[in-house]
């Protein structure tokens, strides 16, 4: 009981603080490995505009299917600095055939690997596919959890609004 | 109040106010309640703080009881992570990942309630491209038994682990170290709850190299365990085992395909039939390592998921996956086997034999497995319409029950003694006895062959097909279905049934003919009155859903037979009547306790979901859900049926 009158008023300076559930607090430095090898962190990857972060596996249906969609943001919106970082939680089962996915795929995101999940539990990216959109000083603009047919709409308008081409904030 | 849980709680209130603090957290609630008093409530609270070079992370729950565990009202997991120039410092709940697992895989998987995390500390140091790490705590990682939602053996683990790594982007070279002191609960030949001692001690190694077009990946572990027997109290009777681990993925890439190929070779210790927490063998739960199977996502093909056993077991993955004409194909094979072939000398008695070379074997013995997984999907209409079509299949030797092959020659046992007639004992009714011997006569037949075997074995193929088409006013509508035959079976063959014991000979079925064989097949599925060859399976599910907003699927999952004990739908409930149109349940002309037989062996479920807003969903399930293997993370568990009841979960993420 005393440990849950500790929780309460936690849950609630959290629940009150915050702007709304979606946006709002900035977004830590971690570090990451690419698929590449190369090692990198997220604040590095803001330095030339916001950055969408979307947490995958290789078995993730709706991470697949909203993954086109990405890709097709990143380069689209690339010269506006806009950038996509797919974090993959694919274990030890798995993580052998991320690569031959995304290059199957002929991807050009970021693809960090996190395969014991270290990053999604910090970011809470365990739901997958969760998207965070991140502005370019670290704020967070957006969180989404899930993937549906038809929001990648939404997902565009979102980044549209984060580069500062539409008004819709 | 704990001490950890002070500290946190301190740093938690020094921090809050601070400028540079920035936190996130998410809350999951899951409610559940059958007609079987299955009913669980789940709660958790997970809070991330950040703060300068400080991380903290603290995960409260409610559940009472919880799907499955324990039930729980406290500070489950915690940790406080400090980071400055080339230092890492962290307290609490460690889970760490080296290699690909072979020595260090850290997992708190609460779908099949694996937890390997360790409550300690963890120590980092990084100079360039060398960094060295150091574990240090303790674990509980908790084994289920026979009841399906509540663990039974603790196994309790004092742990020091230490890693030496080399970095240099596209090549890396790891030293790794673990020994841990385990206490090993199972219950003794008396169904009673027993344990021991056992001190593990583990070194691998492991590098990697990655090019454009080519990348490589080698993994070696050696182990040691040491286990304290103390029966009959007459000082320690330690017994040893030792073994290794070998894992090796090399992948090519060339084009929009890539290639990749895994071998894996576990031999932590050896034995023809599963290990159990009774039988527990050498290898650890922190060795979470690769299993060389796909990955399925489709529900009928988790359920026939290999089980798979870490101590022994070898295989070679093969996956294709690319794509042509707009097509994308993934195509998969997977071998793998024990590392020895096993023959059973008697009843109880079986010698083993090593599989000549690295691959996996092909004999019943070496208890195979095979599968193989194609898979085509593709998007058109302008992307408004995704298909996928599937295909499936494995074969998987689950036990060998006997397995001999080979020459016997019949004997009788002829004694001879000699007496001594010049003393006669008892009266002159005896001579005594002076010398005596006896052997086994075999001269009155040949070697003869025998041959007696029985196995289990399953078979199946599945055919999962995916269709979801998009409007353009948001809406989509999604058909799943999945259509498999599986087939279960014990397979005797050979000339013998039986063994004597006494002769110590397996009996042929016809001693005049030892060369009349037989092969027997038994059908391991049924109905309840009669056993069928194939199981059939279909699971359907419709789902209609406006982006952004909601969702609603109705799933459909029908069988025809069972391997275990047939599962009976105990109520019948108005959704099965609504799917079945049946008019009878809504005049009342049904006992819905005694449901008809058309609404057995069926499972029937609706599920709407509804996004609050875009990082907040409810969803609320009503009907049926069919029980059966999951598995995740190379943990599997046997969910339990779900019938007749409803199903509230709520996410958010802020």
């Amino acid at each position: 009981m005393k440990k849950l009158l500790i929780i309460i008023p936690i849950m609630m300076f959290v629940l009150i603080s915050g702007e709304s559930l979606e946006t709002g607090g900035k977004i830590p430095d971690l570090k990451l490995k690419l698929l590449d090898g190369k090692k990198t962190s997220i604040h590095a990857l803001l330095e030339d505009g916001p950055l969408l972060i979307d947490f995958w596996a290789t078995w993730c249906k709706p991470c697949k299917k909203v993954m086109k969609h990405l890709d097709k943001y990143h380069n689209k919106y690339e010269e506006n600095g806009f950038k996509v970082l797919m974090v993959n939680q694919d274990t030890p089962r798995s993580v052998g055939k991320v690569k031959s996915y995304i290059r199957s795929q002929k991807y050009s995101f970021y693809v960090g690997l996190d395969p014991n999940q270290k990053i999604a539990k910090k970011l809470n990216g365990l739901i997958m596919p969760t998207l965070i959109l991140i502005d370019t000083d670290g704020t967070i603009l957006w969180r989404h959890q899930g993937y549906m047919p038809g929001e990648e709409a939404e997902i565009e308008s979102k980044i549209q609004s984060a580069i500062g081409l539409s008004t819709d904030k | 109040m704990s001490k950890p849980l002070l500290l946190f709680i301190s740093f938690f209130i020094t921090c809050l106010f601070a400028e540079d603090l920035s936190y996130n957290a998410a809350i999951t609630s899951k409610f559940g309640d059958n007609y079987n008093f299955y009913t669980y409530t789940e709660n958790r609270f997970d809070l991330n703080i950040f703060y300068k070079d400080f991380q903290s992370w603290i995960q409260y729950e409610y559940s009472n009881p919880p799907d499955i565990g324990f039930p729980i009202n406290d500070i489950r997991k915690f940790r406080i992570e400090y980071g400055h120039d080339n230092y890492t410092v962290k307290l609490g709940d460690i889970y760490e990942f080296w290699g690909r697992g072979l020595v260090l895989n850290q997992i708190d998987d609460q779908t099949t309630n694996f937890d390997n995390g360790i409550r300690g500390m963890f120590l980092g140091y990084q100079n360039g491209l060398f960094s060295f790490n150091h574990i240090n705590g303790n674990s509980n990682i908790w084994n289920f038994g026979n009841d399906l939602r509540i663990p039974e053996y603790k196994n309790s683990h004092n742990v020091s682990a230490n890693q030496i790594l080399f970095d240099l982007n596209s090549v890396s070279l790891g030293l790794s170290h673990l020994s841990s002191k385990e206490n090993h609960e199972f219950s003794n030949l008396n169904y009673l709850r027993d344990s021991t001692f056992v001190f593990h001690n583990m070194k691998g190694i492991y590098g990697s190299l990655i090019l454009d077009n080519v990348d490589l990946f080698v993994e070696y572990v050696d182990k040691v365990s040491t286990e304290k027997n103390n029966l009959y109290s007459d000082g320690p009777l330690d017994s040893l085992k030792s073994g290794h681990g070998v894992y090796l993925n090399f992948n090519m890439y060339g084009g929009n395909w890539g290639l990749s190929t895994e071998y894996k070779r576990y031999a932590f210790d050896k034995g023809h039939s599963s290990f159990t927490p009774d039988d527990y063998g050498n290898r650890i739960a922190f060795q979470a390592m690769p299993t060389l199977v796909r990955e399925q996502n489709a529900t009928l093909l988790g359920r026939v998921a290999h089980q798979f056993n870490f101590n022994d077991e070898r295989g070679v993955q093969v996956s294709l996956t690319g794509s042509i004409l707009n097509l994308d194909v993934i195509s998969q094979y997977a071998h793998l086997s024990r590392n020895e072939e096993w023959q059973s000398l008697t009843l109880m008695d079986w010698v083993d034999t090593a599989i000549d070379g690295y691959l996996p074997g092909s004999s019943t013995s070496a208890l195979p497995y095979w599968e193989n997984y194609f898979e085509i999907s593709g998007s058109q209409l302008n992307d408004n319409l995704y298909f996928k079509l599937g295909r499936g299949q494995n074969r998987d030797i689950l036990e060998i029950i006997r397995y001999f092959k080979g020459e016997q020659q019949d004997r009788i046992i002829n004694s001879f003694w000699e007496y001594d007639t010049t003393i006669v004992d008892f009266y002159g009714e005896m001579y005594t006895i002076i010398d005596s011997a006896e052997y086994l006569d075999t001269s009155f037949t040949d070697l003869y062959s025998v041959e007696t075997k029985i196995w289990q074995e399953s078979k199946s193929i599945t055919y999962p097909l995916e269709l979801s088409y998009l409007f353009n006013n948001g809406y989509s509508v999604s058909i799943n279905f999945e259509y498999q035959e599986k087939q279960l079976k014990n397979v005797s063959k050979g000339n013998s049934r039986s063994y004597n014991e006494l002769d110590s000979l397996w009996v042929l079925i016809d001693p005049e003919n030892p060369d009349s064989n037989f092969n027997q097949y038994d059908n391991l599925f049924s109905d309840g009155s009669k056993n069928y060859d194939i199981q059939f399976n279909r699971m359907f599910s419709l789902t209609i859903g406006k982006a952004s907003k909601w969702s609603a699927t109705l799933t459909h999952d029908q069988t025809n037979a069972f391997s275990g004990p047939t599962t009976v739908d105990p109520y019948y409930n108005p959704l099965e009547a609504l799917i079945f149109g049946d008019l009878k349940y809504f005049t009342g002309k049904r006992n819905k306790v005694d449901p008809p037989d058309f609404i057995q062996k069926r499972w029937v479920s609706l599920e709407l979901a509804y996004n609050l807003t875009s990082s907040q969903r409810i969803s609320i399930l009503y009907g049926s859900l069919q029980g059966g293997l999951f598995c995740s993370n190379g943990v599997c568990r046997t969910i339990a049926p779900f019938n007749d009841g409803i199903k509230l979960s709520y996410s958010a993420i802020f």
